[in-house]
Order: C-alpha cells, then sequence, then structure tokens
C-alpha cells in the first residue's frame, strides 16, 4: 500500500492542499485511468472529495459522552479545588481531541475513478488505499436515525477477498452516496461515460427490477413475535442490577393499588420465583419483537438482473446488494413455534461480506413454506429431494451416553462438596436431584435424531438438523469445498462415521454437518459428492475449452516426485 | 444413489493410487517437541514435590506425584509420534488432494485442487535440522481453510507446491476463485 509521508508532523496551511499534493507525488498509479482520454467523464469523481461537512458535528457530538465522564466531579461540585484534573483532562480534550477531529476530517478524501475507488486518511500515519473497482462486491449504504435527520449517509465498500468491510465513507450526503454506488456500478458494466450511464442504469433498473419481498409493518409484527431470545432477558437483567430492588417495591407500594400483588408474590418462595419467570418471559417477547421491528422494519428484497438488492430497518435503513452468483449455501430456518404455524426464514451465505452476520444474511426474515420456497428458488434453482435419509439410530445412544456423562462431570463435585447443612430433599443432597434431567436428556437425544437428516441431490447435498433452531442447508454442487469424514475413537466402536463438505465462509458453528452415519454409508455418500463435483467441474472445463481438461494428461497432471522418479 | 452411474464414476476415494506417509524422521521431530512440552509440565509438578519434601502432612510420599508425571510423559513422548505418524497417509491425485490422519479422531480430506487458493512451503527450527517442510494449503472453506502435511523432504513439498500452482494458474475455467 502506498503511503505517503508528506509533512504528517506539521499541520500547517498546506494541509488544506494536501489531498491534491498527494494526487500528484503518489498517486501516479491511481490516476491511469484518468490519463486515458475516454475518461474526461462527468461520472468519475476525479478530484478527491471531502465527507459532509456536518460530519464534524456528527463526531463532536460522538465524543461529547467521553467529556461529560471526564468533566463529571466538576459538574457535581462545581465550587471545589480538587477538580483540577479533570479540569485539565477539560482543557486537554478541547486542545487535543476537537483539532484530531478537524484534521482527521481536512485529511480524509476520497475519489472515483474508472479504475479504482482511491480513499487517503490519516493525519500523522497517511493511508492510501485503493479499491480496484472490479474487486467491489457490494455498496452499501446505511443510514442510522441522526444520520437521516441531517439528509447523511454512510457507504461502506466491501469486496470478495477481506472479510470486512474494506472502505467506509463516514459521512456523505444521501444523493452523494446513491450516486457513488451508481458510478460505480455503471464502471463495473465496462462503461467509462458514467454520467449517461448511471442515468441509463437508473432506467434499466426500472425496467428491470423486480420486487421479490415486500413486509408490510403487520407482518414484522408477527414474525417477531414468534421469535424469543434469551439475550435481549440477560441484556434487561443487567440492566436491572443497577436498580436496588428495595427502591423499587418502595416506588410501587407509594403508586399505591400493586400493594396487594407485592404482599402476593412475597407470601411464598414459589409464587416469587413463577412471577419473575412469567415476567421475564414477557419482557424477552417483548423486546424481541422490539429488537426485530427495529431491525426488519419495512423489509424490501428486489431481483435487479444477477443481484439481490434488499432494504431495511427502522432507526437504521441498511441497503445493501448480493450478486447471486457468490451465494455459497442456503439456508432455511425455523423454530418449534414457526414451523407449527409453517413459517420460515430464509438467510444465504456468502463469502466476503458482513461478518456481523458471520457471512449469513437474511434475504426473507419471515414468510410462508411455499413462499420461501420459491423465493430460494429465485436465488438460486434446486430440486427438493422427495425424501430425506435418517442417520443411523445409534446415535440416540450416542448422544445420551454423552450428556449423561456430562451431567455427571457437572453434579458429582457438586454432591462431593454438598455441606451437610444446606438443602437436604427427601433426605438427599439437593445435586443428586439433577439426576431427575437423565430421562430429559434421552427426550432430547430422540428428538435430535429424529430432526438430523440428508439427503444427496445430483445438484446438491441437503442437510436438516437442530431442534430448537431447525435448519435446512441446501449446498449446492459447484460449490463444495473441501469433503471430510471424521470417526472419533467412540464413534469407530459403533461404526459411526460425521460426514462435512465445507463451504467458503460458513459459520463456525452451527454448520453442515452430518453425525453420525454408518462408516459404509459416510464413505459412500462422501466418494459420491466429490465424483459429482469432479463431473461437474469436468464439464464445465470441456465445455469452456472445447476439449477435456489437458492437465489429467498422464503426463501433465500433478504427481509425487518419486512418482516421476519410478514411472 | 444413481443407478445409471456405473461403479468406476463412485468408486471409493481413498482405493486410488497408493497413499504414501510421511518421511520417517517427523517421528523425531514430534518426539523432540512434545518432550519439550513435557518437560515444562514435569517442572511445575517436580517443583511442588520439592517445596513439600519436608512438609508433615503431605498426602503423598516423595516422588510419586512427579515420578508418575514422569513416566506417563515418557510414555506419552515414545508411543504419540510413532501412532500419529502410523495414521498419516496423503496423495496427491490428478485433481485432489487426497489424505487420512488422527490417532484419537480418524480424519479423512479431499482437498479438490481447483478449491486451492495457495499453497505455502513452511518449516520451523526443528523441521530445517531434518531438512523437512510443512505443506500449507489455503482454501476459502471455514472450518478447513488450512490443511497441513507435515514432515515432507523440503525439496518434495516444494515441487508438490509448484505443481500445484501450476494446476491453479493453467485453469481454463475463467470464473471468480470463490
Amino acid at each position: 500500500m502506498p503511503s505517503s509521508s508528506s509533512s504528517p508532523t506539521e499541520p500547517d496551511p498546506s494541509v488544506h492542499d494536501a489531498p491534491s499534493a498527494d494526487d500528484n507525488t503518489n498517486g501516479a498509479s491511481s490516476t491511469e485511468g484518468a490519463a486515458t482520454p475516454s475518461a474526461t467523464t462527468l461520472g468519475a469523481i476525479h478530484e478527491p472529495q471531502r465527507l459532509h461537512p456536518l460530519t464534524l458535528l456528527l463526531r463532536v457530538g460522538a465524543s461529547l459522552p467521553a467529556l461529560l465522564v471526564i468533566m463529571f466531579p466538576l459538574l457535581r461540585n462545581p465550587g471545589s479545588t480538587e477538580n483540577v484534573t479533570s479540569l485539565v483532562l477539560g482543557v486537554m480534550y478541547g486542545v487535543f481531541a476537537l483539532p484530531a477531529i478537524l484534521l482527521q476530517y481536512w485529511r480524509f478524501s476520497y475519489r472515483i475513478t474508472p479504475k479504482q475507488i482511491v480513499i487517503q486518511s490519516g493525519v500523522l500515519n497517511r493511508k492510501n488505499r485503493s479499491i480496484p473497482i472490479e474487486r467491489v462486491q457490494n455498496i452499501q449504504i446505511e443510514r442510522n436515525l441522526v444520520a437521516r435527520m441531517l439528509g447523511l449517509a454512510k457507504v461502506k465498500i466491501e469486496t470478495a477477498g477481506s472479510s470486512s468491510t474494506e472502505g467506509s465513507l463516514e459521512y456523505v450526503h444521501q444523493d452523494e452516496a446513491r450516486k457513488i454506488r451508481q458510478v460505480v456500478r455503471s464502471f463495473q458494466r465496462g462503461s467509462t461515460d458514467a454520467e449517461t450511464a448511471a442515468e441509463a442504469t437508473e432506467e434499466e433498473e426500472a425496467a428491470e427490477v423486480e420486487t421479490l419481498l415486500d413486509m408490510p409493518l403487520r407482518r414484522v409484527l408477527l414474525s417477531g413475535a414468534f421469535r424469543f431470545s434469551l439475550l435481549y432477558l440477560a441484556v434487561i437483567f443487567s440492566v436491572l442490577e443497577l436498580f436496588n430492588p428495595e427502591t423499587l417495591m418502595q416506588r410501587f407500594s407509594r403508586a399505591g393499588r400493586l400493594e396487594w400483588l407485592a404482599t402476593l408474590v412475597l407470601s411464598h418462595p414459589a409464587i416469587a420465583i413463577l412471577a419473575t419467570v412469567l415476567v421475564a418471559v414477557f419482557f424477552g417477547w417483548i423486546s424481541g419483537i422490539a429488537v426485530h421491528v427495529a431491525r426488519y422494519y419495512n423489509f424490501q428484497l428486489w431481483l435487479d438482473g444477477d443481484k439481490l438488492r434488499k432494504r431495511h430497518g427502522l432507526f437504521t435503513v441498511t441497503e445493501g446488494t448480493i450478486p447471486l452468483g457468490k451465494v455459497q449455501t442456503l439456508i432455511l430456518r425455523t423454530n418449534p413455534f414457526m414451523r407449527a404455524f409453517g413459517w420460515y426464514e430464509l438467510k444465504v451465505q456468502t463469502v466476503g461480506i458482513n461478518v456481523e452476520e458471520q457471512g449469513h444474511r437474511v434475504i426473507a426474515p419471515f414468510a410462508g413454506a411455499e413462499r420461501i420456497l420459491e423465493l430460494a428458488r429465485r436465488v438460486r434453482p434446486f430440486d427438493l429431494p422427495e425424501s430425506f435419509a435418517n442417520v443411523s439410530r445409534l446415535t440416540i445412544r450416542r448422544r445420551f451416553v454423552r450428556y449423561t456423562a456430562v451431567l455427571t462431570a457437572a453434579l458429582a463435585p457438586a454432591i462431593y462438596f454438598w455441606p451437610p447443612d444446606w438443602v437436604q430433599l427427601g433426605g438427599t443432597a439437593l445435586p443428586w436431584w439433577g439426576f431427575g434431567l437423565v430421562p430429559f436428556i434421552l427426550g432430547w437425544a430422540l428428538l435430535q435424531y429424529l430432526n438430523h437428516k440428508y439427503a444427496a441431490g445430483e445438484d446438491g447435498f441437503y442437510i436438516r438438523r437442530g431442534v430448537l433452531s431447525h435448519h435446512l442447508w441446501i449446498v449446492p454442487t459447484e460449490k463444495f469445498h473441501v469433503f471430510h469424514t471424521t470417526a472419533s475413537i467412540f464413534q469407530r466402536r459403533l461404526g459411526l462415521k460425521t460426514l462435512f463438505v465445507d463451504t467458503a465462509g460458513a459459520a463456525t458453528f452451527a454448520y453442515p454437518e452430518v453425525i453420525d452415519v454408518p462408516a459404509d454409508e459416510a464413505d459412500a455418500q462422501f466418494s459420491a459428492l466429490y465424483r459429482r463435483f469432479q463431473t461437474l467441474y469436468r464439464n464445465r472445463v470441456e465445455a469452456a475449452t472445447g476439449a477435456p481438461d489437458t492437465r489429467l494428461d498422464p503426463d501433465e497432471r500433478p504427481r509425487l516426485p518419486t512418482d516421476d522418479a519410478s514411472g | 444413489m444413481d443407478a445409471a452411474a456405473s461403479d468406476a464414476e463412485f468408486a471409493d476415494v481413498a482405493a486410488g493410487e497408493p497413499i504414501r506417509s510421511l518421511d520417517p524422521s517427523i517421528r523425531t521431530i514430534w518426539l523432540i517437541k512434545m518432550a519439550g512440552m513435557s518437560v515444562l509440565l514435569f517442572l511445575p509438578v517436580l517443583f511442588y514435590d520439592l517445596t513439600h519434601l519436608f512438609s508433615p502432612d503431605s498426602w503423598l510420599p516423595f516422588g510419586v506425584l512427579s515420578g508418575t508425571v514422569l513416566v506417563l510423559a515418557t510414555l506419552y513422548c515414545l508411543a504419540w509420534p510413532r501412532l500419529r505418524y502410523r495414521s498419516w497417509g496423503f496423495a496427491l491425485r490428478p485433481e485432489e488432494i487426497y489424505m487420512e490422519h488422527g490417532v484419537l479422531q480418524h480424519v479423512r480430506t479431499v482437498v479438490p485442487l481447483r478449491r486451492i487458493q495457495h499453497v505455502d512451503v513452511s518449516q520451523d527450527l526443528i523441521e530445517r535440522e531434518f531438512a523437512l517442510g510443512r505443506l500449507v494449503v489455503h482454501t476459502a472453506g471455514s472450518r478447513s481453510s488450512d490443511v497441513v502435511i507435515p514432515g515432507l523432504p523440503l525439496p518434495e513439498a516444494e515441487k508438490i507446491r509448484d505443481k500445484i500452482k501450476r494446476f491453479i494458474l493453467e485453469d481454463p475455467l475463467i470464473e471468480e476463485p470463490v
């Protein structure tokens, strides 16, 4: 990465002209697009552009909480002489932080040529990042509440190679954001006359774009009602920790009416526990709905040529595109409640996009079974196999033994160290009663077996798994990556194996593994899947070159050096 | 499975060309590394034993703890490299790398050559003494993004690397890597 060190330490008046100076010194390679005559276009943003001036306001605003913390003692106790430190820190904030924000803003510039996007940034350490246009995979426009009020937008540039955002423009005017996206898109289509191309693109889009999914508020609310997450619950409880229960109770009793409720709840521990659980479940449910609506409000999905485009969000509106070719795996997800009513969620696994979503992007948060399959087929055609095969029944036994062993390992120390004067239920130490869970473990293992199925179709590998979060993975043959079978020491005793086809960007947990397949069946599937993949690509090579792959000729193909010596 | 497909089509992937073992001196390398780890484990135990040498209420007679650890570590260092060496096998085939390894957990892996993003040969200090190299194959897969074949003679590892490189470079399919 080229980096200039032009006057890094002295923020003198020349700073103002710095971006153009950099342009002359080290931007030689990056302006090659400008050198060609056809590139004197209106669409390309050749002049280095600053971010929107209101960005300054937003950044100062974002740093204010820190200032508040620093000045807190001073604000609480204005007259005191003990506040010298906080006063000094406050002055330092004024002297260093504010100019730093200003300088960062000044020294940040971006421009877009037909070949690449160039982002220069940094005050002391100059960074010059150029992103080739053809590697740009997605330009995501994000607008949070404040940005929307000010008419600003955050532009994130994502590429295939890296797993995180390659470049981020925070913030530009919303029209500018849209223009950047159009310009980049038109350059990607190979046209250099971007202004007209952008218009053409717009018209084209109007003609081509097809709405795949449009969720009204009612549907989003319904969708949220089916999600129940303990995570939000944990957040709520950690916030509640901050309040003293005594004062809360007093507040309630001062309100009067609820006193009978308070006495009732406190009359017996069992009622108190039950009430707490009920309240927790209720809050968890409500907060789940709230979070869901904030995220998926006004969810819209369009098919635009070979790309999916989506937009959603209540406070922060997120817009993004997903090229269909980059979709690695389709994931249909549901939970027992949703399944009972026939609702499903569709996600796709992509590479090099949003890390926050673990490479999984939601295509449809909530839709009926028929609709979701139709949508999934639009993203990537497939034949859902009629019948799925079960894994070996021995898996129940293996899971049961394993979970019981874990339970025993957890309870044993508790039983051993349980003091005799602690709770003794029915004459035995309380932890012994933990073994009452054993029948449930058996039921759980059985449910896991019943929900774990697989099918190897001609066009891909289909795996269903999960009890509480039920997944169906659709892995197309052309996206297979690496093939594994594993057999642990316990699996080998029972003649079982785990089969796994790796794909690019798969999640680190909840991946499409087929656990506990009979060993010979696993080996057969392993070979069959690989041969299918091989045949597919052999045929592709033949179709592309008109001849079988020459690299596979006996004298051409890769071999071990010792084989060469012997042969 | 498709009935029309011939048996050869779905022949077991494992039953191909002969499977190669690693270079035998990898056992010594593993032994050295494991011995190092064992010493790191043994020293604190020995220290504990020594500091409790004259303590009246020691729950074990002197030397039992450190002795047990020493014997177990020695057995581990002697047996494990052999077991591991015996479990390792790989083959470079026209279109794929096949490998199997693992003592407790048997793993069989097929890496199609066209899925390889890049290949490295790396070597650490001990391996350099024995002129061995490790072939590190990078793919875009998540769980198996690095597939490693340890203990190849360095020239052989480099030759394999070059061949795989050539295979990737000469791919007639113009498609994006992922």
